[in-house]
């Protein structure tokens, strides 16, 4: 057992004794502890709207697959997805949700059928509500525009890893007027969302998906225990900041670097 | 919590291996470098996934097929899957038949894959990165028609500073102009960077503690 390892575990065991702690404590009222995202309340219209109007609601759970960092944003996207279909199931189209990679449209394809199947609309589930559209970014990106740019789509919701590339996406949708929320955990990929998406998702709004698309209590408990964590973050670099000024960085060093 | 499983075998077996790759993560050596059991146990478990996610991408292959197919099937854009089809057909035989060669030269070749991804695949996508570039840049223009307000005003000014600042012929006449672009990338762009990755790291740790407990479930469990 190494010193490091030893510290993200206490870390790990914090960040999940907080989120117990939240649970435990946020049954009253579930939705109180949330700050406002206008992307969530336009979704929620957007939801409603297509079911209304008979269009279709497109998910996107980029191409980061299932191994490594990127795979959290396509999780999330998962959670969103299983959300989403459950409220849009009435509606004339079913929701479609495509990926640029095979194991996540797989996953696509599970959370599907297991929502329809659990609100008992089994048989309205088809094989190509979860789709490839491609392997390599640009040719997912290409293949995700077709059903983006279509009539029948009423908005398109991208929560995964996406690059650069996801700009050819969003533009489809302004330009089929069609609303466009996405999120990603790639730092370029925000950027180019932020100039270019109707409602863009910044850092980590898009791991606060669940909690406001009523996934479940646990998802509001993980984002208190972000938002817990975000401040003790802040304190530890103000104070970093402060010790700095002061000349005491060094010496500050030196007793953490003794006591490791 | 409440939570309704339904598939309790499916959610039992992934937060069992989610909890020994992870303990593996923290755990997996000890303080001499030497794997651990635990540390053995999770590098075999991510063999395993890599390997699936190879297997995954050919059912991804499938998908995909399967997909324009019923396309054509249906009359949706059926020039466009019929060609799409015919690419992939083409590429597996051009693929088989190298494999083949250098099977039978007992040295790797891959000459014609080569060349598609050279001549077809390559040019198709720089053409995309170009069709981007231009996207990129009316995007920029309509983002203050579509968003006014102060944080769109200032990313605007931001994306315009560094665009001018990035003309040598400028940035070398103009020293102070130089200062202002390295101040930029070096003191705001780098801290704005930092603070949203810290976000998204404890979205990420928070993402994962859900799927470990089950609250989560992205295999339909």
């Amino acid at each position: 057992m190494t010193i490091s390892g030893l510290l993200g575990f206490i870390f790990i065991l914090v960040f999940f004794g907080l989120m117990m702690l939240f649970l435990a404590s946020g049954h009253e009222q579930p939705d109180q502890h949330l700050r406002r995202i206008a992307a969530f309340g336009k979704l929620r219209r957007a939801i409603g709207l297509a079911v209304e109007a008979g269009s279709r609601l497109h998910v996107s759970i980029g191409r980061g697959g299932v191994v490594g960092p990127q795979s959290a944003a396509a999780f999330v996207g998962l959670s969103m997805l299983e959300q989403l279909a459950g409220s849009a199931s009435t509606g004339d189209k079913p929701p479609v949700a495509t990926a640029g990679d095979g194991t996540l449209a797989i996953l696509a394809q599970d959370t599907m059928r297991a929502t329809y199947k659990s609100i008992g609309l089994g048989d309205q589930f088809e094989m190509t509500s979860g789709q490839v559209t491609g392997l390599t970014p640009f040719s997912y990106a290409a293949g995700v525009l077709p059903l983006v740019s279509d009539n029948k789509t009423g908005a398109s919701i991208l929560a995964g890893h996406f690059g650069s590339e996801v700009a050819l996406i969003t533009d489809a949708g302004e330009r089929s007027d069609n609303l466009t929320l996405a999120g990603t955990d790639s730092l370029p990929g925000q950027a180019v969302l932020y100039a270019t998406a109707h409602e863009p998702l910044i850092g980590e709004e898009l791991y606060a998906g669940g909690a406001y698309l009523n996934a479940g209590p646990m998802h509001e408990a993980s984002l208190r225990t972000q938002d817990a964590f975000r401040w003790a973050l802040v304190t530890v670099i103000l104070f970093g900041t402060v010790a700095a000024l002061f000349g005491l960085d060094e010496t500050i060093s030196q007793i953490i670097g003794n006591l490791l | 919590m409440k939570t309704r499983l339904r598939a309790p075998l499916p959610v039992a077996i992934a937060i069992g291996f989610g909890l020994v790759v992870l303990l593996g993560y923290f755990f997996g050596e000890n303080a001499d470098g030497q794997l651990t059991t635990l540390g053995i146990l999770r590098d075999y478990f991510l063999q395993g996934a890599v390997v699936v996610g190879g297997v995954a991408l050919l059912v991804g292959v499938f998908n995909l097929a399967s997909v324009h197919a019923q396309k054509i099937k249906r009359g949706e854009g059926a020039v466009y899957s019929f060609i799409t089809l015919l690419a992939l057909a083409l590429t597996l035989l051009v693929g088989f038949y190298d494999l083949t060669m250098t099977y039978i030269q007992g040295a790797p070749g891959l000459y014609w894959t080569r060349w598609i991804f050279e001549n077809i695949q390559l040019p198709v996508e720089t053409s995309l990165m170009a069709v981007l570039l231009v996207s990129l840049t009316f995007a920029a223009t309509r983002l203050l028609s579509r968003r006014l307000d102060l944080m769109s005003g200032v990313f605007v000014a931001f994306v315009l500073v560094l665009l001018i600042t990035a003309i040598p012929v400028i940035s070398t006449r103009v020293g102070l102009l130089a200062e202002v672009r390295e101040w930029i990338l070096s003191v705001p762009a780098v801290g704005g960077a930092r603070g949203i990755l810290l976000g998204v790291a404890l979205g990420i740790v928070a993402t994962g503690i859900r799927i470990l407990t089950g609250a989560d479930r992205p295999y339909g469990g």
